[in-house]
């Protein structure tokens, strides 16, 4: 069972790296940058758990205002970049986060051992859970709480004026400026919005690790961090969740049968998904269909 | 067409998720299940440590297998999992293990794995406040030091690299009584080397009364070693000692071919001492000193290597750890009468993990291996040398 | 101060390692306006193919490797433009991107299951030349590299401004429905200009590992981020930029290696990423009109 925990646990934290990706891919930049807030996240969490001894809850809101705080930063001067300069940009700024943590030491004595970040060496013993003694279902609980949050909040926005300005800025920002939209507002609220969601994610994934570094958030991770909207697909939060679902159950656990066989059948499949469904796993014509299934047409 | 596309992948899926199924065949088993890393570019380590494991659950097979509790004799299988050297990976595959009737796990290849690993592990046994995993690991690759006090029930069969560059830099001293300086080489991003040189070999040098003259850095994916060598070239230490693994090794070394700059001896890192190193750069590495706890010098070890072979597996001192570890838990199991029952798991688990602590020391296949307090071991060693494109021994101090 | 000269001098000369894959990059972009996340790797996979000529022909001179490497960088390119770009629609922008990650893993994977993760050597071409200039040494084979570049530089640029192929790959990218208009298949363009940034990369790949001595899956990101950063410092769709942008990073990476150690190194080209992203978003060169 705890097997079965463990992986809803993983499946939790990638949706909310996901999703951080998510609401910055609606207003159309593509951003490479969340796994760096993902990393400023798990370290602000990590640092305030075991050197300052918070609890848990309070440490994770410290890591998701960082990812947020830095991710505004971010968001102004990437006003300035479009498309796939855009995509370079963050990039860049991802894997120079990864470096400043790379160089990071923050030791403090305790007792005979010191404890903290160590440059190269990483961040070990990041133990709140089992010196807690949670269990494997509790930290699964814990996390998917905050995951049904921001999934809330997401889908709340995207059924309010909110979620439409973002998504009119990404189909069109020309159309959108000539309406009255404030472009610089709704970029950069969405990419602060996104910078929480991985700041918090990266809190989660610090506890459960219990040991992270910087190879931890590195491009691969990046990377994945959008492939999760755009695989599952751009209409719907649970898009993302779907195609966490499809990397980290079916892909990487569901295919261990085949053996080898599973790595080469990793990037095979991700180029099939995208030819077969360019849109995302759950694209607009697709959730037209399931609200169909669930009866929500509402008339001819 | 889609949907039902949809269906069997979802169905494909449920099928492959569903834990492992033991196979009640006539005979009983007991299982080991090892893990490792069998993606990128330490792909050869993980198909290593699994040749070696099935190649010794083969020989103890052979030889009628492990006698249970009830004295009957059940035979062990052995089952691989890869976790792409990814920490998150290594505790979904522990937590997999977990869940089977896996009674031991061997593993992992990676040290950056294993300390995420081991701290999801129980702390404390008995420790009813720690709700960490309660399964016996015992590693047969992940070598950076210390790792195995993070948890009682981690345990690990790799050698002490302070032991052995302890002896190797005293040894030295008494080869080329000239050389005074040492001179270091490491890799910054790779937790094994960076480890290596600034807590092992420094120190040992030093101890051993060298000075260091300095160090060059460099990160395990760089490809230009210009100022690197520029900078050992300046110094001009006695000794070039090198912690790094095979690629950047071999540049290093050929960038100081196009320099023209040869150190009196040439030290490395433990894993380099493999055919990787032989096939990437072997005119240039030859004559790097390096100390290792495997070399086929006995009947044992040319066994050991020779069946690993049969499964495709090559024998250096990693995935012969492997190959003892299998034994060492079979000796374990029948000491500690473990039951072999599929609903007893959780018990016969608790006595592996006991009986490895109860070790004082174990059978390897150079000698017998001093287990430590730490759970750690303390393995006889070797020195061996690149000469003519092979691996030889340089020198025995058994 | 000599010294810091000569680690820059060394820096930029392994910068046209950069220089030729930045070249690949630049074209893709300037042409398609797609990134082509697998590009490095598929350069790479071509390098590996290359080899394949010596399990054929056992001590078959480095040049006929290369020659290998070259055809299979074409093939390889080719397959990553059907795999990647041709069934997708070109209103996905988002699909090509992530296909070719799908792409980029799939071919570490092939090269890592063919050569179970270790490095292999590679052979080269004035591997041990050291050419002395006053004060400073230059390494043989990064002069020759860099020749290499200026070489496929002139090659392309002829192509792309003295042949019809180079003018309908022009008009493809500046205005793909006007071009349709004009009697131009888009699609043959597409999958020519794949197979042509492919060979590309298949020499990139064979020079790259020429000059390390070893190929290895580990250089496949970093040479992926090297190579969109040249890119964007080159200006989008520049030949000459990139040339001249991978000079510029090689340079500053040594300097920097030298100034604040190797942890920091790669902070400083972000940095002077940013630098040319704010102040000259353009890049070094902006493209020519032959790009976006």
């Amino acid at each position: 069972m705890d097997f079965y925990y463990g992986m809803a646990q993983i499946v939790g934290v990638h949706t909310l790296l996901g999703l951080s990706a998510y609401i910055v891919l609606l207003t159309g930049q593509v951003s490479l940058a969340q796994a760096g807030f993902f990393a400023i996240g798990a370290y602000a969490a990590g640092m305030l758990t075991v050197l300052a001894g918070w609890h848990l809850v309070p440490a994770l809101g410290v890591g998701g205002l960082a990812g947020a705080v830095t991710a505004c930063a971010v968001g102004f001067p990437a006003l300035r970049v479009k498309g796939l300069m855009l995509v370079i940009a963050t990039l860049a700024f991802g894997e120079g986060v990864r470096i400043f943590f790379f160089n990071f030491d923050y030791q403090i004595a305790r007792g005979d051992i010191t404890i903290g970040p160590l440059g190269g060496e990483g961040f070990r013993q990041i133990r709140f859970f089992p010196e807690n003694g949670w269990t494997t279902a509790e930290v699964m609980f814990f996390i998917w709480v905050f995951v049904i949050i921001v999934m809330l909040v997401l889908w709340w926005f995207d059924r309010s004026r909110y979620g439409a300005v973002l998504r009119a800025v990404g189909e069109d920002e020309v159309a959108a400026q000539s309406v009255g939209i404030n472009l610089t507002a709704v970029k950069v609220s969405s990419m602060t919005i996104g910078g929480a969601i991985a700041g918090l994610g990266g809190g989660l994934y610090a506890h459960y690790t219990t040991h992270i570094e910087h190879s931890s958030f590195n491009v691969l991770v990046a990377t994945f961090a959008i492939a999760y909207p755009i695989v599952g697909g751009l209409s719907n939060v649970l898009g993302t969740l779907l195609a966490v679902i499809f990397v980290q159950v079916f892909l990487v656990e569901g295919l261990r049968f085949l053996g080898d066989w599973r790595n080469l059948l990793f990037g095979a499949l991700i180029v099939l998904a995208m030819n077969l469904r360019p849109h995302g796993l759950l694209d607009a014509q697709a959730l037209a269909r399931v609200r169909r299934l669930f009866g929500k047409d509402r008339g001819a | 067409m889609k949907t039902l596309a949809t269906a069997v992948a979802a169905a494909l899926a449920a099928m492959a998720l569903g834990l492992p199924s033991d196979v009640t065949a006539q005979e009983r088993t007991v299982k080991i299940t090892g893990f490792g890393a069998k993606s990128g570019v330490i792909r050869s380590f993980g198909i290593n440590s699994e040749a070696a494991m099935l190649a010794a659950a083969e020989e103890i097979n052979k030889a009628g297998g492990v006698k249970l509790a009830d004295g009957s004799k059940a035979k062990i299988a052995v089952e691989f999992l890869d976790d792409r050297c990814n920490a998150e990976e290594g505790i979904s595959v522990i937590r997999r293990i977990y869940g089977t009737d896996a009674i031991v796990a061997v593993g992992p290849t990676c040290s950056n794995v294993a300390e995420p690993l081991f701290g999801i592990l129980q702390k404390k046994v008995d420790d009813k406040g720690d709700s960490g995993l309660q399964m016996p690991v015992f590693t047969d690759v992940a070598i950076k030091g210390g790792l195995a006090k993070i948890s009682e029930w981690a345990f690990r069969n790799v050698p002490s690299e302070f032991i052995m560059y302890s002896s190797l830099y005293y040894w030295l001293k008494t080869q080329y009584p000239d050389a005074k300086t040492v001179y270091g080489g490491v890799e910054e991003d790779f937790a094994h080397s960076r480890a290596l040189w600034y807590s092992v070999m420094k120190d040992r040098a030093q101890a051993n009364g060298y000075t260091i003259v300095g160090e060059s850095k460099w990160l395990l994916n760089d490809a230009n070693f210009a100022t690197q060598v520029r900078e050992m070239k300046k110094v001009n230490a006695d000794i070039l000692s090198i912690a790094a693994h095979p690629f950047t090794t071999c540049g290093l070394l050929k960038e100081m071919k196009r320099q023209g700059y040869k150190p009196k001896v040439l030290v490395g890192l433990t894993s380099s001492s493999t055919s990787e190193t032989l096939q990437g750069c072997a005119k240039d590495v030859e004559g790097m000193i390096i100390p290792t706890s495997f070399a086929p010098v006995n009947k044992e070890a040319k066994f050991a290597a020779d069946q690993t072979a049969k499964y495709k597996g090559a024998a250096d001192l990693h995935s012969m750890a492997a190959w003892e570890n299998m034994f060492i838990l079979k000796q374990v199991m029948e000491s500690e009468k473990i039951s072999g029952d599929k609903s007893q798991v959780q018990a016969d688990r608790r006595k592996i993990r006991d009986g490895l602590a109860k070790l004082k020391t174990t059978q390897g296949l150079l000698g017998v291996s001093k287990r430590t307090a730490d759970r750690e071991a303390d393995k006889p060693y070797l020195f061996v040398h690149a000469k003519g494109g092979e691996w030889k021994v340089l020198h025995n101090p058994l | 101060m000599l010294d810091f000269l000569q680690a820059v001098l060394d820096g930029m000369l392994f910068g046209a390692t950069y220089a030729l894959i930045g070249i690949g990059f630049t074209l893709v972009f300037g042409v398609m306006h797609k990134i082509n996340m697998a590009y490095a790797a598929a350069s790479i996979g071509g390098a590996y193919c290359g080899l394949l000529i010596l399990q054929v022909m056992a001590g078959a001179s480095p040049w006929l490797v290369f020659l290998c490497a070259f055809a299979s960088g074409g093939l390889i390119g080719y397959l990553v433009y059907l795999a990647c770009f041709h069934f997708i629609p070109l209103s996905s922008p988002l699909a090509t991107l992530m296909s070719t990650v799908g792409m980029l893993l799939l071919i570490d994977e092939i090269i890592v299951h063919a050569t179970e993760g270790r490095a292999l050597g590679y052979p080269a071409v004035f591997d041990d030349v050291m050419l002395r200039a006053g004060e400073f040494s230059l390494r043989g084979d990064l002069l020759l590299v860099f020749g290499v570049s200026v070489l496929c530089m002139a090659v392309l640029l002829f192509l792309l401004y003295k042949t019809r192929l180079g003018l309908a790959t022009r008009a493809v990218s500046q205005q793909p429905v006007a071009a349709q208009l004009c009697g131009i298949r888009v699609t043959r363009v597409n999958a020519v200009t794949f197979v042509i940034t492919g060979l590309l990369g298949g020499i990139a790949g064979a020079m790259i590992g020429a000059s390390v001595g070893a190929l290895s899956p580990l250089l496949t990101v970093p040479l992926t981020v090297k190579g969109l950063i040249v890119t964007v410092i080159g200006g989008l769709g520049s030949i000459p930029g990139a040339i001249v942008a991978g000079l510029l990073v090689g340079a500053f990476e040594n300097a920097f290696q030298v100034l604040r150690g190797v942890t920091e190194r790669d902070l400083y080209v972000m940095l002077l990423l940013f630098a040319f992203l704010i102040f000259r978003p353009g890049g070094l060169f902006a493209p020519k009109g032959g790009g976006g």
